[in-house]
């Protein structure tokens, strides 16, 4: 696996662990899968990554979540969210593990993580983290975000993000990784003092190179393509999903009127009343049924929704090539031009307009001395532009190099994870149905008793 | 009806009539259920109108094979049902084959009515006659005018709100199909309805029209008397048992109306949730057309919600029109069984009324007078009457709920296990490795 490109325009490079070998690849694919599992099994198991942080095994965890209130940066009062992390180095070889480190971070120091990852490992489809706010609700689901039920999923959302950072064989090596699991005071400061913010490129620079680029490679012209229409029908599904939530949820409910009618109903029957009463019962159970349901498939929703930013971070690597490509053609623009120029006033002759050939025509000629010194100096710029060209075509292809391993890593991390959610997504579907079929059944053996 | 499941549902083959044993050959029948199906012993004095006249421990049969809540094939309405305990029926009735006719004036629907009967009333062994919903409405009238102290079976609902239900659709007409059969089954199951006159007529004539023509109907002894009876006579004391009937009825509508409102309300929300799932299983194509290795899943996936949401669309259209026309036609029913207990209350109002009359007189002579008598003859045999009548009733009312609800539990248990099917054959398909990336 390759470093991050090596860029002389920055100024402090990110201190590196030194890699002690080559992630294996096998590695990956397990933390991939305990990743999902991590998920699935929230706050109990610590789950296990290998990491390379000096060839020790490292697990971390986002075990709780606290209301805490205090003063921001206007002095004014104000309730968070505080998530404990919690980091254990596996020594022995039954896998015991110590804790090492524990330490409160909230969520904005993980978006200023995540902002930093973003500015110095442009190539790499960065971890989304879980949303800011809870989106695609369905009515019954609180869009608060104080709300117990939000802070857990978020909680879950926020390990998971830790995990795959972790687990990536570039990003897992990172030092403001490193202290963010295990420095908790003077991070924030020690993150700022990168300067990342400087090195951030700026969104109209941004813009400006996606439409004007001419020759963008055409697998991240195509990559941009599936990313934003991922984008779209992945938001149109949740947009769906939570409708049919809402609906589902009312149909269950409307069955517990049932339960009470059916009992006031038994009441006026004699042979009747016995059915009819624990039928009742049953569209209780049944009504009540749907909440547990519900909630399961929100993790579901979770699961597409992670991959729904993670198009976003797709994105971003296919900008910053297009940047990183436009730059190169404007370089090169540049370049051609100067040379044109010098080559006009070597030979004399002016085959392009410039404003310097105009006032030499309306105010004399300038004198072969003050010649003889622009030519050198374009000469200068000449070379050095060459250099540059020389180094951002480097760069370019280094970075087009890099992002398309990510890619391609990203491509089949996507394919497992997408697949599993599937899956349980059917699983929980299946479970559905068996209840109701119990249910029902139950109901109908009740009735057959009337 | 012995406990377990009701064995109404289930065929029990093709019995002959000559097959069926004589009710008084072999051992008693099933013992009788509770203790309110113990005939009473006004019920037994005969009244010459055959061996239907003897009431069974049970009370009478379930309305007929044809509920709406099991299949409706032909073979099964005709075939006998387990509760008769053993009685040779003589008389069956069906309602089929709906056609419709367009006139110049009018456009409307008629049914086939196939009788069979060995009944001396009847002088061919088979009839089969067409009549339309105008004619059913007569008969009703006709049973309510002449059987005035018996409960009559209710109709469908008359009208429909036109631009809402499309009159002449395959599913209205189904549904008052299965309807109207229940109406005739129940009349032919009564030992007294089924010996009306208007009943035979309307299974037989040729021409019914002519015959409503006429006018001219033999109403029975007590039928002629109880027709005759005002309004106006306040009663003073209603019997316990018919108080309690009354209440119970109050009660019973009640709570059917709640089950109505429930039910609709069900079907509302499981349509507003199918519409979704029509917007939902789609989405996951649309995807599918993106991806490489996951394009076969997702496919499947929506696949899957496709076939779930036509499930669901036959559970919705299950219950609009097997489930709530049941519930409604009860609702009617228990509306004129009030009117029928009214009219109870008022021949015991003149019966009262004219006994403290001649109390008031106070005679010597000890011998009551005539018109009195007769008051009192009639309001025996009107309270005799409806209480058999009630005890009918509510034997086949709890084999109908019976059937019903077991009805709606199965349409459900049908819904999920076709969902489960469903969801169950995609796991391998989404679990499939795939070669190609």
């Amino acid at each position: 696996m390759e470093q991050a490109p090596p860029d002389p325009e920055k100024q402090l490079k990110p201190a590196t662990l030194e890699p002690l070998g080559r992630p294996d690849p096998g590695l990956e694919a397990v933390a991939g899968e305990e990743a999902e599992r991590a998920r699935e099994e929230g706050s109990e198991a610590d789950t296990m990554t290998d990491n390379n942080f000096g060839l020790k095994k490292i697990e971390i965890s986002v075990s709780e979540a606290e209301k805490r209130t205090g003063r921001n940066a206007m002095n004014m009062q104000e309730t968070y969210t505080a998530y404990l992390i919690e980091t254990r180095s596996v020594e022995h070889a039954d896998g015991q593990s110590v804790l090492t480190d524990s330490l409160w971070r909230r969520y904005s120091e993980f978006e200023l993580l995540r902002n930093y990852l973003l500015v110095y490992y442009p190539h790499i489809v960065v971890p989304p983290l879980p949303e800011k706010r809870a989106e695609f609700v369905w009515h019954k689901l609180s869009a608060d975000n104080m709300d117990p039920d939000f802070v857990e999923r978020r909680r879950i959302g926020l390990e998971n993000f830790l995990l795959r950072v972790a687990s990536h064989p570039i990003l897992c090596r990172d030092k403001i990784f490193y202290l963010f699991l295990t420095q908790e005071g003077n991070w924030k400061e020690t993150v700022n003092e990168t300067g990342f913010q400087l090195k951030a490129d700026s969104r109209l620079k941004a813009l400006n190179a996606t439409f004007r680029v001419k020759n963008p490679d055409k697998r991240f012209t195509e990559l941009k393509h599936y990313s934003d229409e991922l984008q779209s029908v992945i938001s149109h599904l949740l947009r769906v999903r939570a409708r049919v939530a809402d609906r589902l949820y009312g149909v269950y409910k409307v069955h517990g009127n049932y339960g009470r009618v059916f009992s006031e109903w038994s009441a006026i029957e004699k042979e009747m009343g016995d059915g009819l009463q624990s039928a009742g019962h049953h569209m209780d159970v049944y009504a009540s049924s749907i909440d547990d349901i519900l909630e399961d498939e929100e993790h579901y929703a979770d699961q597409l929704k992670e991959y729904l930013f993670y198009a976003e971070a797709l994105r971003a690597v296919c900008r910053k090539h297009e940047l990183m490509q436009y730059d190169l053609e404007m370089a090169a623009q540049d370049l051609a031009s100067k040379k044109q120029q010098c080559e006009e006033l070597a030979t004399g002759t002016v085959r392009t307009f410039s404003l310097k050939g105009m006032t030499t025509k309306l105010f004399g000629q300038e004198t072969p001395e003050q010649r003889e010194a622009r030519i050198k100096v374009l000469e200068e710029q000449i070379n050095e532009g060459e250099q540059q060209l020389k180094s951002k075509n480097l760069e370019g292809r280094e970075f087009v190099k890099n992002a398309w391993t990510d890619i391609e890593r990203f491509k089949e991390q996507k394919n497992r994870d997408l697949k599993e959610a599937l899956i349980s997504y059917a699983v929980m579907q299946i479970s559905m149905c068996k209840k109701g079929i119990q249910v029902w059944t139950n109901a109908k053996e009740c009735f057959s008793k009337m | 009806m012995a406990g377990g499941p009701p064995k109404a549902l289930q065929s029990t083959g093709p019995y002959s009539l000559r097959d069926m044993p004589h009710p008084l050959a072999g051992s008693s029948s099933e013992e009788a259920v509770g203790g309110d199906s113990t005939p009473s012993p006004d019920l037994l004095m005969a009244r010459s109108f055959g061996d239907k006249d003897l009431i069974l421990p049970n009370g009478g049969t379930p309305a007929g094979t044809s509920s709406p809540a099991s299949s409706s094939s032909l073979l099964n309405r005709l075939q006998l049902d387990d509760d008769i305990d053993g009685e040779t029926r003589d008389l069956f009735v069906t309602v089929d084959d709906p056609k419709k006719h367009v006139c110049t004036m009018e456009t409307y629907i008629t049914y086939r009515i196939t009788t069979k009967s060995t009944r001396a009333e009847f002088d061919l062994p088979e009839y089969s006659v067409r009549r339309r919903y105008q004619d059913f409405d007569w008969l009703r009238s006709k049973l309510e005018e002449s059987q005035p102290t018996h409960l009559i079976p209710p109709l469908p609902e008359k009208f429909v709100v036109k631009g809402v239900v499309d009159r002449f659709s395959e599913e209205f007409v189904e549904t008052r199909r299965k309807a109207l059969d229940k109406f005739l089954k129940r009349i032919t199951d009564h030992p007294v309805l089924s010996f009306n006159e208007h009943f035979n007529v309307f299974l037989t004539a040729k021409d019914l029209n002519a015959y409503k023509k006429q006018g001219m109907a033999l109403l029975t002894r007590v039928g002629e008397s109880v027709k005759h009876v005002t309004g106006g006579y306040k009663l003073r004391s209603r019997p316990l048992e018919f108080a309690a009937i009354g209440e119970y009825l109050d009660t019973f509508a009640l709570k059917l109306g709640t089950i109505d409102r429930i039910a609709q309300r069900i079907i509302k929300e499981e349509i507003e949730y199918l519409v979704e799932l029509r917007e939902y299983g789609p989405v996951y194509s649309t995807w599918s057309a993106l991806e490489g290795e996951l394009a076969e899943p997702l496919e499947g996936v929506s696949a899957c919600i496709g076939n779930c949401s036509t499930a669901l669309e036959e559970l919705t259209d299950d219950m609009t029109e097997d489930f709530l026309p049941v519930l409604r036609e009860y609702i009617l029913y228990s509306d004129s069984m009030k009117s029928v207990l009214k009219k109870r209350d008022q021949v015991q109002a003149e019966y009262e009324a004219k006994l403290e009359a001649v109390a008031l007189r106070k005679e010597d002579r000890p011998k009551v007078p005539a018109d009195v008598e007769k008051c009192q003859d009639r309001m025996e045999c009107f309270n005799a009457d409806l209480k058999a009548d009630m005890e009918r009733w509510q034997n086949n009312k709890r084999q109908d709920f019976r059937q019903l609800l077991m009805g709606l539990a199965d349409k459900n248990i049908q819904y999920y296990e076709k969902c489960l099917m469903a969801w169950e054959s995609i796991i391998p398909l989404l679990q499939e490795k795939q070669e190609t990336k």
